[in-house]
């Protein structure tokens, strides 16, 4: 803790929040409540899944969205604008098509007065620092996307920024390619050569932030909040195989789990009412297609063995944060059980696997009617025979405040397509419910 | 089906007008009253609709042909850029005094002139862009249709067809603005030393001018602006709403067609009923033509087919060329003994004259116009309600009004010379400023933050992010404005207010004198003259910076 008192902050976000308008004009909260500073000196990770807000994150800290409400400070000062000590590095590269390698690095330098002969020197000294050579004259469109990167990184570094930020820098690269730049840029950032000191990058991968960061902060979506704070002081270069290292890993993992999939005490049953956490609690669903939980469950019963999250992430080679998703509205649906990290059959998964394909949507349809936020909208849809989509996603808007209703929306359409519970004529944007067909008929009847 | 009898019905009304007989002793006359105005409306829009409908089957016609026979490609495509770029307002005498003759005694010959006119003013455009649309229809959707073995107009139907909406809809919609200006122009015209009108709003607005009779002339620019306006509301916008599934991208558009025109009609029971009752009937009429064949006779029938098309291909080949060539003789007929070197001189001195013009017009709205286009690009809320606005300034016939910015000419002693490069700009200058907005509505989100994170500002900005960007939207505004620059000089640089004549030094007024005067070897050879400049500037400038834009500021 004594580190953090004498710590000088470069970057730092106080109390900001920050809402946009979707495209159906709905205000979407994205950021509730933020503080985080960027140390001098510190390679901090930001680290969530796609639409918590980390970008947005990035984008306050470096003055180019300004926040709802709260204040971005650099170096003690309230922005004013963008903050001209601050480059960032795009996920697209983000460079100028029509200028070469060299016009685009200068551009780093064009907003600083600087001489034409000491701007020449600072931009190849910059080409060569990050490996560049030979590419002077040539247009970004000629190089491979690690090449690209790399002029997007040296056009950042060119004006030796105080904080070098990425916003999720590597995830347009290959695996080899990603790696072997920020192995490059780890030790960019530890020689402290050309002034880099402090870094801030955006991530959603787990091992990337914990192979590059010296401390770690994971941010939770809807709204966008940050949640555990991790240093990280393993010696560079990191050996991602080091037990210390998968252990920081682990911790992560963990803590996204419990926060995605707590482990909630069983609801008591009420008489002659469908049973369900998502019918007692207001609850989204994820954004998940019906094909990909179909996929898991039979994985899961393909191979009895997998039983942990990660090796289940491992398995059907998805994103840790892909994974959650699926698990979870298996999860929601009652398909399967998570305690701590493992992922477990409950009695009525262990049935739908063993049904057939009309056993399936029976159950499938049981399971999504019980949902609250469908119960809702089918009672709808139950009362008028049609209802515009306008007005089912302005409910959802209104009972989930925090979510985007148009995917909300999406969603649930695909899945109720599915479960034959509600669909969408896409000529006259209405929603309706499907004639029942014999297979789900006779699931319906029960309730 | 209300709108459908409407339909039929006004059609009839103002169809009758076109069988009128007509005397060409008798000078039409136009009544100026406002109450016949919507009379007058309905027979410039019906002109409109024909030339369109034949336009676009002669459009899709030999799009097709060029996209599916090497021979005929080879053919078409440098004929529809030749033909591209002949003004089609010299030709406008030429036409009326042949389908007069082809109908005597009657208006028709000169409403088919008009209308032939109209015609010839959008067809290249769309034609070209179904073969376009055609050629860069994906290749797996073609071989899918070949996997599944369907007969050419199957495929025509549900690959080639729905592949091409779009671009085909978007192109339609920007031809039939332009055809507003040559409805405007050929329902006026002096031919031979006489004055004919067809009855319409171009005539009416001509009149008024005549009479001096402002709110007559006031009148009818508001119906033309009403009339744009509502087939743009009414026709273009739904129909590109509409389109928007057929466009052939992965992601969704980030800013969808909207019309609130579509919205109301999407899912109306009249379609349904239109499609169960008349176009499946039709089509399935249409595919009984060409049932599947059992493959081994299928395959002595190709051969045979294929002799059997290559036949036709030929003797429509021969006869277009024989056409042609009597053309070209008669023409040289024609000239022969009435030019000399001396007159063909002038003539190619005065095309340098509008030459200048055309290039002062394409400087000056450049400079005036991409500033403000860019403003209103960064603005999405406003470019949302200019880009449009643009669009209709560029439909509006802007020859309609020339008379009255004569007359401020000749009150505030503007020489013509200058003063017809502000009447040519008027027309053209709009193509200018809605690329330019496209344009810088169309640069990435992730290039502007890098502009900002890294502090360029004024004209840093412009030269490193702005003007790039914006340059190929900008070459497409610039050719098209040029085209139609050239065009427009011939109603341009020779106008008339009451007795005054205005006159500049230029082609486009002697293209029009002599086409007053009925001079033929002269105006021969000045349309040859200016289509010959007109290609020329293609080839080696718009081509030029067409491939210099793909190939440097190209984004992706």
């Amino acid at each position: 803790m004594n580190t953090k008192e004498i710590a000088h902050p470069v970057a730092e976000l106080s109390a900001v929040s920050k809402s946009f308008k979707t495209a159906g004009g709905h205000e979407l909260k994205v950021l509730e409540n933020i503080d985080l500073a960027v140390n001098q000196g510190e390679l901090l990770a930001l680290l969530g899944q796609s639409g918590s807000g980390k970008s947005t994150i990035l984008r306050c800290l470096t003055g180019l969205v300004e926040p709802t409400s709260g204040r971005a400070m650099a170096n003690g000062k309230t922005l004013d604008g963008v903050n001209p000590n601050a480059s960032v590095v795009f996920q697209t590269f983000a460079l100028y098509p029509w200028l070469t390698v060299e016009q685009n690095v200068a551009v780093g330098l064009m907003a600083h007065k600087v001489s034409r002969a000491d701007r020449d020197a600072a931009v190849d000294k910059a080409i060569e620092l990050i490996g560049l050579g030979n590419y002077h004259a040539a247009y970004p469109r000629e190089l491979s996307g690690g090449m690209r990167q790399r002029v997007g990184i040296a056009r950042a570094l060119v004006s030796q920024p105080k904080l070098l930020c990425l916003d999720e820098a590597f995830s347009a690269l290959d695996v080899l390619t990603a790696e072997n730049l920020r192995q490059e840029l780890i030790s960019l950032w530890r020689s402290q050569e050309n002034g880099l000191s402090s870094i801030f990058m955006v991530t959603h991968n787990i091992e990337e932030a914990v192979e590059m960061a010296n401390r770690i902060v994971v941010v939770f979506p809807r709204p966008g909040r940050l949640g555990l704070v991790l240093d990280n002081p393993l010696p560079y270069p990191r050996d991602t195989k080091s037990p210390e290292f998968q252990r920081l890993v682990s911790i992560i993992h963990e803590s996204i789990t419990t926060m995605t999939l707590p482990d909630l005490p069983a609801e008591v049953p009420v008489a002659g009412q469908p049973i369900s956490r998502g019918r007692m609690r207001m609850e989204s669903i994820p954004f998940v297609p019906v094909g990909q939980i179909l996929g898991l469950m039979s994985i899961l019963n393909d191979s009895p063995e997998l039983s942990n999250i990660y090796d289940i992430s491992d398995e059907i080679g998805k994103e840790f944060g892909e994974t959650i998703s699926i698990v979870k509205a298996a999860e929601i649906l009652e398909l399967v059980d998570t305690p701590k990290q493992d992922v477990r059959f409950t009695d009525l998964g262990r049935k739908f696997v063993a049904s057939d394909r009309v056993g399936r949507r029976k159950i499938f349809s049981e399971q999504v009617f019980k949902l609250r936020l469908f119960h809702i909208i089918i009672a709808l849809l139950h009362e008028n025979e049609e209802v515009e989509a306008d007005r089912v996603i302005k409910d959802i808007a209104s009972a989930l405040p925090y979510d985007n209703p148009e995917r909300v929306f999406q969603t649930m359409i695909a899945w109720g397509r599915y479960a034959g519970l509600m669909d969408i004529n896409n000529k006259t944007r209405m929603v309706f419910v499907p004639e029942e067909d014999e297979e789900v008929a006779a699931g319906d009847t029960r309730h | 089906m209300l709108a459908l009898f409407s339909l039929l019905w006004s059609a009839l009304h103002f169809g009758k007008g076109m069988l009128v007989h007509f005397d060409d002793t008798v000078v039409l006359q136009i009544d100026s009253s406002p109450s016949q105005i919507p009379y007058y409306a309905g027979r410039t829009l019906l002109r409109m609709w024909i030339a369109f409908s034949f336009s676009l089957f002669f459009a899709i016609g030999t799009g097709y042909l060029a996209a599916k026979s090497k021979t005929a490609r080879a053919f078409i495509l440098p004929a529809l850029d030749v033909l591209q770029s002949v003004p089609v307002l010299g030709f406008l005498s030429a036409t009326v005094v042949g389908f007069m003759a082809l109908f005597p005694g009657s208006l028709m010959g000169v409403e088919c002139a008009a209308i032939f006119a109209i015609f010839t003013g959008q067809v290249w455009n769309m034609a070209f862009g179904f073969y376009h649309s055609m050629v860069t229809i994906p290749t797996d959707m073609q071989e899918a249709a070949s996997t599944y073995g369907l007969s050419p107009w199957q495929r025509f139907k549900t690959v080639e067809l729905p592949a091409s909406a779009h671009s085909l809809i978007w192109n339609s919609m920007m031809s039939f603005g332009g055809g507003w200006f040559f409805v405007a122009q050929s329902e006026a015209i002096s031919v031979m030393n006489k004055d004919i009108k067809l009855p319409g709003l171009g005539s009416y607005m001509a009149a008024a001018i005549d009479k001096g009779d402002n709110s007559a002339a006031l009148w009818a620019v508001v119906a033309m602006v009403v009339l744009i306006m509502a087939s743009d509301q009414l026709v273009w916008r739904p129909l590109l709403a509409w389109a928007d599934k057929f466009k052939i991208e992965l992601t969704e558009s980030a800013t969808p067609a909207t019309s609130w025109v579509y919205n109301l009609l999407r899912g109306a029971y009249v379609f349904t009923w239109f499609d169960e009752n008349v176009l499946q009937p039709i089509a399935d009429a249409l595919s009984k033509v060409s049932l599947p064949v059992p493959v081994k006779a299928a395959r002595l029938r190709k051969r045979h087919k294929r002799l059997l098309w290559r036949a036709i291909g030929v003797l429509i080949g021969l006869w277009v060329a024989s056409e042609v060539l009597s053309g070209l003789y008669a023409a040289v007929q024609v000239l022969h003994g009435a030019l000399s070197v001396e007159l063909v001189l002038h003539v190619i001195w005065l095309g340098f004259l509008t030459l200048l013009r055309v290039a002062a017009m394409t400087v000056l709205a450049t400079l005036i116009w991409t500033p403000v286009g860019v403003w209103i690009g960064f603005q999405p809320k406003v470019a949302r309600f200019a880009q449009p606005l643009a669009q209709i300034g560029a439909s509006f016939p802007v020859n309609m009004t020339f008379p009255i910015v004569v007359g401020f000419f000749v009150a505030a002693h503007i020489p013509m010379n200058w003063g017809s490069i502000l009447l040519i700009a008027m027309g053209t200058q709009w193509y200018i400023l809605f690329n330019v907005i496209a344009g810088a509505m169309a640069i990435p989100n992730d290039l502007k933050e890098a502009s900002r994170v890294y502090g360029l500002r004024n004209w840093d900005l412009w030269r490193t992010m702005i003007l790039p960007a914006i340059f190929p939207f900008w070459v497409t505004g610039a050719c098209t404005a040029a085209g139609g620059a050239w065009n427009a000089s011939i109603v341009a640089e020779l106008a008339t207010w009451g007795d005054t004549t205005l006159k500049a030094d230029g082609l486009g007024a002697y293209i029009a004198d002599v086409t007053k005067t009925g001079d033929t070897p002269m105006i021969i050879l000045s349309i040859a003259v200016m289509s010959l400049f007109v290609v020329l500037m293609n080839k080696f400038l718009w081509r030029k910076l067409y491939a210099f834009a793909e190939r440097r500021f190209r984004l992706d």
